[in-house]
Formats: structure tokens, C-alpha cells, sequence
């Protein structure tokens, strides 16, 4: 997957997201950022756990319950 | 180390007491694991501070009490003076396995067998045993992962939540995987126990009782069998075919119900049991996952990979131990191709070793047993001898102890 193109998450839920992004963030190039569309609750209940995990994290509302992310480690 | 508590003997001088609760198949190489956890290291005689072992049996798990296969560990288990095993007696008279057992296992407890009318049933001495005589705990959980009427689980959910109420006991339900087949609406089933109806009426009893029971379903497992769907016009999720006794719910959110010390049964599960002290001085428990099913055939494997990520990113420490046909989730090169539509097992557990809170491990008789070696892209992974098994599922690893640990097999 491009790590560039702004993938649509906000199907997933929260432990899906989660074990997604676990995956995509162990394949990307150090200093580039993951960038993605995720709802509100995902931005709570999984996005923010990744702040405390050593990654930086980013969000801003992108439309109504859509955010988007950018994540890297 | 945060968890570090110099436990296990309880204050009043009792040895810790740990379970198994088995109501699936208990095949040889279960059993044979089980004796090795339960039974002392080799060269180490039990004393006063050993751990006392429980083993409930229900279910499909009788059967292998008549296995001869079976017969050599068994016999060695019940030989142990710090081991009990009770099987549920209501179940042995359905097999037809009494006269059998009672001939062949002099020191089996067979609560239930309906000898005379004033005898306890099994659950209710099952979750007396589990509650120790303390009050505070208050609840009882179950974490159901098997639908109803083609497995019996759902009834032994029923039976045990029942039972508990009956004493006082506030129920909680944990529907998950196929579990969540038991909040279908209309259930209708011709010869068997309704499971929807069950639950539905143990909500009412409950909230009769002792105030409002807690019954959720995992939203992913919902949603991805249409229990659980998106409305395109708010563009948040429903319930849809949902009894109203079950809420569906986050996953996190239901696994936030993990961190307090009451106890929780799953299909085939065990643990250690919590003592007043513990609950005051620890954070959270600690949760096993022992992942027992081949990778792919079934939702087992992700099911319980998934559940160990969200306790251990929700801050429990967890740790997962590959044994019986799950070693395969460590053994060669999977390939996944997008068509697929599978996570790829292995880049999972791969990407989640960095999760401070989560421990990956291999049973290491289980690679032996069928000639297998992990891959080398797992060679980190903590490789569990039958010396230290019970340690590790009842309490300690590396030398470190837990307050209370629960176990869950998948």
C-alpha cells in the first residue's frame, strides 16, 4: 500500500484499526507519515492509545465524524 | 516492574487456589499439559504454600475421564493431595458415564449426580469455589464464543450465571466471535433450551435481584455477522435482529470489564482466584491466552490474537501462549495475497512485539510433539518447558508474580 495515499479507515472497528495500523506502521519508511480517515470514536478509543505507545500522532476533523490522522513513529 | 507483589499465600496462611473450568474437548495432549501445570516441578514436593488446583469438567470434557487414553494422566492428577477434581454430575448421568467413573476414579467429586434431593448442583459448587466467600466481588462473567444449538456452551453460560444469581451474584455476558449468535432475536429452536429467551429472562431475574446484569457483544463480531449495522443516513451503527438484554459494544469497552477481579469463565479457561489483599493493592489482573487452533481454519486464532492487542494497548499486561495446533501460527512463511481477505497471522503478531504489555510465547512440547521449529522470525519468542508452565499460566514468569491471573483458551 502507499504509504502516501490517504486511506479511508473509518469502516474498520477500533481493534481492527488497531492491529492495521500496528502492521502498516511496522512496513513504513522511517519519517514518513501514515495518513487516514477515522471516526471520531476510533480517534479515541484507538488512535489516541498509539500517542502513549511512542508514536506521534496528529488528528483534525476532516468533515461530519471523519478525522484525519497522521501517525508515525 | 509495576505488577511486582510478593504473592501467592494469601494472609491467612491458605496456598493460592487455581482452575481450570474444561466443558470442550479435552484431548490427550490437553490433558497431558494440564497434568504438567498442575502437577509440582520435578525434585519439589508440595508443601503449604504450593498452590491448591481445582479442575472443573462439564461438558465434552467428561468424556476424556473415559478415555484410557487419558487414563495415565488423570490417574497422576487425582493422585496429587493439592489437586480436586469435580466433574458435573447432571452431565456424567446424560453420557451414561457414572458407573465407569465412580469405579475408576475413587477420589472424583461428582456434585449433582441427583443421589439424593438436598445435593448442590455442580454450578452452584463451582461458583461458591469461585467467589471464595467474598462478598465484594459481587459479579460473575462469561465470555461466550460459541453460538447456541451447536454448542452446548450457551447453556453452560446459562447454567453458571443462573446459579450465581441464585447466590447474589450479579451476571455479565461477554459475547464474542460466534458468541454473539446468542443476541439473534426470535430464536425458535424445537427441541433445545432458547438461549435467547435464557438470557433474556436471566436479565430479568437479575435486575429483580441484585440490580441490573451486564450483557455486551463485541461490535466487530456483530457487525460482521449482521447483528450490527450502518444506518447511511446518521452513518453510525444499530443493532439490527438484536434481543434488548444484549448491548452491542466495543470491544475495548467490554474488555474494560476484565480489569476488576471478579471471575470470568470462558468455554475452556482457568486462572488463579483473587484475595481481598489483591484487589486492593494491584492494578488489573493478568490474562493468558493460550491459543490452541491452527491459524486459518477458524476465527479462533485472530479472535484471541485480537483480544490479547486490545487488553494489552488498554493497559493489562497479557501474554499469549501458542500451544497444541496453535504453534502452526509460528511455523514457516505464511503468505497472504489481498484476495485472501485474512489477516496474515504472523505479520501480526510481528508488528504487536513492541506492545510493552504484551508477551508472546510457544508450549514447547507442542513444537516438539509434531517435529516443528519456529520460524527464525519468532526466535525471540519465550519458549515455556512443562517445568514452568504453571508458573507462567498461574502466576509468575521470569520470576515475575501477578496478583491474579486468569487464563482463556482459544
Amino acid at each position: 500500500m502507499d504509504m502516501l495515499e490517504i486511506v479511508d479507515f473509518t469502516d474498520l472497528t477500533c481493534t481492527n484499526l488497531m492491529i492495521k495500523l500496528k502492521i502498516l506502521l511496522s512496513k513504513q519508511v522511517k519519517g514518513e507519515s501514515l495518513k487516514f480517515y477515522a471516526t471520531r470514536e476510533q480517534v479515541d478509543n484507538t488512535c489516541s492509545q498509539f500517542a502513549s505507545q511512542n508514536y506521534c500522532v496528529h488528528w483534525a476533523q476532516a468533515g461530519e465524524n471523519q478525522y484525519l490522522v497522521q501517525m508515525k513513529r | 516492574m509495576e505488577h511486582k507483589k510478593d504473592i501467592p499465600v494469601k494472609e491467612n496462611g491458605m496456598p493460592p487456589r487455581s482452575f481450570f473450568f474444561l466443558s470442550g474437548e479435552a484431548t490427550p495432549e490437553r490433558v497431558h499439559w494440564i497434568r504438567d501445570a498442575v502437577l509440582p516441578p520435578a525434585g519439589r514436593a508440595a508443601n503449604i504454600s504450593s498452590p491448591r488446583y481445582s479442575i472443573y469438567l462439564t461438558g465434552e470434557a467428561l468424556i476424556s475421564l473415559a478415555d484410557s487414553r487419558n487414563a495415565e494422566y488423570w490417574n497422576s492428577i487425582m493422585q496429587e493431595a493439592g489437586v480436586d477434581v469435580i466433574a458435573d454430575g447432571e452431565e456424567i448421568r446424560l453420557h451414561g458415564l457414572a458407573g465407569h467413573l465412580h469405579q475408576q476414579y475413587p477420589r472424583l467429586f461428582i456434585p449433582g449426580e441427583g443421589k439424593t434431593g438436598e445435593e448442590l448442583s455442580f454450578w452452584h459448587t463451582l461458583v461458591v469455589y469461585l467467589m471464595g466467600g467474598d462478598p465484594v466481588i459481587g459479579k460473575a462473567g462469561f465470555l461466550l464464543c460459541q453460538g447456541p444449538y451447536m454448542s452446548r456452551t450457551p447453556v453452560y453460560m446459562l447454567r453458571f450465571l443462573k446459579s450465581a444469581v441464585e447466590q447474589g451474584i450479579r451476571p455479565e455476558i461477554y459475547a464474542y466471535l460466534d458468541g454473539v449468535h446468542a443476541a439473534h432475536l426470535d430464536q425458535k429452536p424445537s427441541e433445545f433450551e432458547n438461549i435467547g429467551e435464557g438470557i433474556s429472562s436471566l436479565s430479568i431475574i437479575a435486575g429483580e435481584t441484585e440490580g441490573e446484569g451486564w450483557f455486551g457483544a463485541c461490535s466487530r463480531c456483530a457487525t460482521a455477522r449482521g447483528y450490527f449495522i450502518k444506518d447511511p443516513d446518521t452513518g453510525t451503527c444499530r443493532p439490527s435482529s438484536c434481543i434488548p438484554a444484549i448491548r452491542v459494544r466495543a470491544l475495548k469497552e467490554i474488555l474494560e470489564r476484565f480489569n476488576a477481579f471478579h471471575p470470568i469463565l470462558a468455554h475452556c479457561c482457568g486462572g488463579t482466584l483473587p484475595s481481598e489483599k489483591r484487589m486492593h493493592d494491584s492494578p488489573y489482573p493478568v490474562l493468558n491466552i493460550l491459543i490452541s487452533c491452527s491459524p486459518y481454519m477458524s476465527e479462533w486464532t485472530f479472535g484471541g490474537l485480537s483480544m490479547a492487542v486490545a487488553t494489552a494497548m488498554g493497559g493489562m499486561e497479557t501474554r499469549v501462549l501458542f500451544i497444541e495446533q496453535g504453534v502452526y501460527a509460528l511455523c514457516g512463511d505464511h503468505t497472504v495475497f489481498p484476495e485472501d481477505r485474512v489477516f496474515n497471522v504472523q505479520e501480526m503478531i510481528m508488528a504487536t512485539m513492541d506492545i510493552p504489555m504484551l508477551r508472546y510465547a510457544v508450549y514447547t512440547p507442542s513444537l516438539e510433539e509434531r517435529g516443528l521449529h519456529a520460524s527464525s522470525n519468532f526466535s525471540a519468542i519465550l519458549g515455556i518447558t512443562p517445568e514452568r508452565l504453571g508458573n507462567f499460566l498461574f502466576g509468575q514468569a521470569e520470576g515475575i508474580t501477578f496478583p491474579q491471573s486468569r487464563m482463556m483458551i482459544f
